[in-house]
């Protein structure tokens, strides 16, 4: 933390004295003092609340879909079979190169943003809990037959709490993706929420602003993966975590 | 013993090993996808033209020569970025790893740079840096540095310290220390950093591309949406498809190369 306060110092003084003499740069008193107005009375809250909202519902929506799919590819061996390729192939396509494809469709939309959002979300959900679906031992589905459990039950109790931990990795970095996914999605379509705040700063010529936004971002990334890390950690036993969130 | 300790570091990497291209009954719904899309799609939709327009368009209006220095650019710039992000995330992750105050006088900095969104990184790269190559190498630098340098610092903090302690003890030179001790032994941790990087570094390329227009695939669908060529836009996409696909299989046989070799020495 003090590392950050010395380098906000540094920084000052380097641009105060134009020592460093980057055009456009300016000085983390300037950005303190442009983040005070654009927190009150700006338009900071209300473009966070949208990106957030969308980023939430995106990757929530997402999320089940993932699972959803990736339980069924999971378990069934023929779905598997004749559909995984598939998946792959459209996976190595980066979802970036879907915002024109979708600004085409859509057009400058909320349901743009959205449906990049939840694209973009589901793949690292589907692929994590597919892989956990299937690298659970054995044994431990023969338990379920064993117990005459009937299939709901068997995903419920057994599948997918033991594939739990390769879930939530799954889900942690979709989380990410879908943050990353709306904010470019507001840079280039829906003229809302913080990526456009930040196209305004820029195209404005204020920077300090801009950093605003950046900082903004940024703080909104940390803080979502703690949300989901604190929520996990209520879930999860705590050997599990080590894993989940070592990368 | 490296495979486990690789596999605790990134356990979706490791999952993601064990789902492969494995047959070709899979494509099946792709296949089928792409057939109906054919059959009962028009090729001057402006929403979904047919596959069968996709090629054509890419070569429509005197536009062709445009694709091959196009690719050629995305993968430089991706090349190099992904260079700047293996030997700076190498760099600053033997520091953190080796040095304990380092790490955490660092920590909290690298953690919200970490979760800043590589989009957002870009208004101010072109705003510093202007729109040149240099500023799209630097974005993908930023963007994938993270997993090569957590995978070092890690790696090196799992090292068994007796192989440092052996080091000291017969005087080895600090760079000696570093080439002959500490680089070969957090090898694999760094391979499977970069590994996951790649993806990552093509990724931020094909954006930073798009966002500022600078030269590269990126750029050119962005320049098909806006002047709306839907067609050559999904021929655009296949092309990152695939050259997403040779990348990521490139770092997978190059992986094994390494693994292999390290194996062959044991």
């Amino acid at each position: 933390m003090l590392v950050l306060v010395a380098i906000a110092g540094i920084w000052e003084v380097l641009v105060r004295f134009s020592i460093a003499d980057v055009q456009f740069l300016p000085a983390p008193s300037e950005i303190a003092a442009a983040a005070q107005g654009e927190i009150f009375g700006g338009e900071l809250v209300g473009r966070l609340i949208h990106t957030v909202g969308v980023t939430a519902l995106g990757w929530g929506i997402a999320s089940v879909i993932g699972v959803g799919l990736g339980l069924l590819l999971g378990l069934s061996p023929t779905a598997y079979r004749y559909s995984m390729t598939s998946f792959e192939v459209t996976r190595a396509i980066p979802p970036i190169t879907f915002v024109p494809a979708a600004l085409l469709i859509f057009g400058f939309s909320l349901k743009m943003e959205l449906v990049l959002v939840i694209y973009g979300g589901i793949w690292p959900v589907l692929i994590n809990t597919i892989g956990g679906v299937r690298s659970i031992a054995p044994e431990l589905r023969d338990v379920g037959t064993m117990l005459r459990l009937s299939t709901p039950e068997t995903i419920r109790k057994i599948v997918l709490p033991a594939a739990m931990p390769s879930v939530v990795v799954g889900l942690r970095l979709g989380l990410s993706l879908c943050l990353v996914l709306a904010v470019v999605a507001e840079m280039v379509g829906n003229p809302e929420g913080l990526g456009n705040g930040l196209i305004r700063a820029r195209q404005a010529l204020q920077p300090a602003l801009m950093f605003v936004y950046v900082i903004a971002a940024g703080l909104l990334g940390v803080a979502l993966n703690a949300g989901l890390r604190a929520t996990a950690r209520a879930f999860l036993p705590g050997n599990a975590l080590k894993d989940v969130f070592a990368s | 013993m490296t495979q486990d300790r690789a596999s605790d570091i990134a356990p979706s990497t490791r999952l993601y090993e064990r789902i492969r291209l494995d047959s070709l009954t899979g494509l099946l719904p792709l296949v089928l996808l792409l057939s109906v899309w054919q059959l009962i799609g028009d090729p001057e939709s402006p929403f979904f033209p047919a596959p069968s327009s996709w090629w054509p368009a890419l070569f429509t209006l005197g536009q062709g020569d445009k694709i091959i220095p196009a690719i050629l650019d995305t993968v430089r710039t991706f090349g190099l970025g992904l260079l700047g992000a293996t030997i700076l995330g190498v760099a600053l992750g033997l520091s953190i790893g080796v040095s304990r105050t380092f790490g955490r006088a660092v920590g909290p900095t690298f953690e919200f740079a970490r979760a800043l969104p590589p989009a957002a990184i870009v208004p101010v790269a072109t705003l510093l840096l202007g729109f040149d190559e240099t500023m799209k190498i630097v974005v993908v630098v930023l963007a994938a540095l993270w997993p090569i340098l957590l995978n070092t610092s890690s790696g090196v903090q799992e090292l068994n310290p007796v192989l440092l302690d052996t080091a000291r003890s017969l005087r080895l030179s600090t760079t000696r220390t570093l080439f002959g001790v500490l680089l070969p032994s957090v090898m694999p941790a760094i391979v499977l950093g970069v590994r996951v990087a790649t993806p990552i570094a093509l990724v931020i390329t094909l954006l930073v591309e798009y966002l500022t227009a600078v030269n590269g695939v990126g750029a050119l669908v962005g320049e098909a949406q806006r002047t709306f060529q839907p067609a050559r836009v999904y021929a655009l996409i296949a092309i990152a498809g695939l050259l997403s696909l040779v990348v990521n299989s490139g770092v997978r046989f190059v992986e094994n190369a390494v693994q292999r070799r390290r194996v062959g020495d044991q």
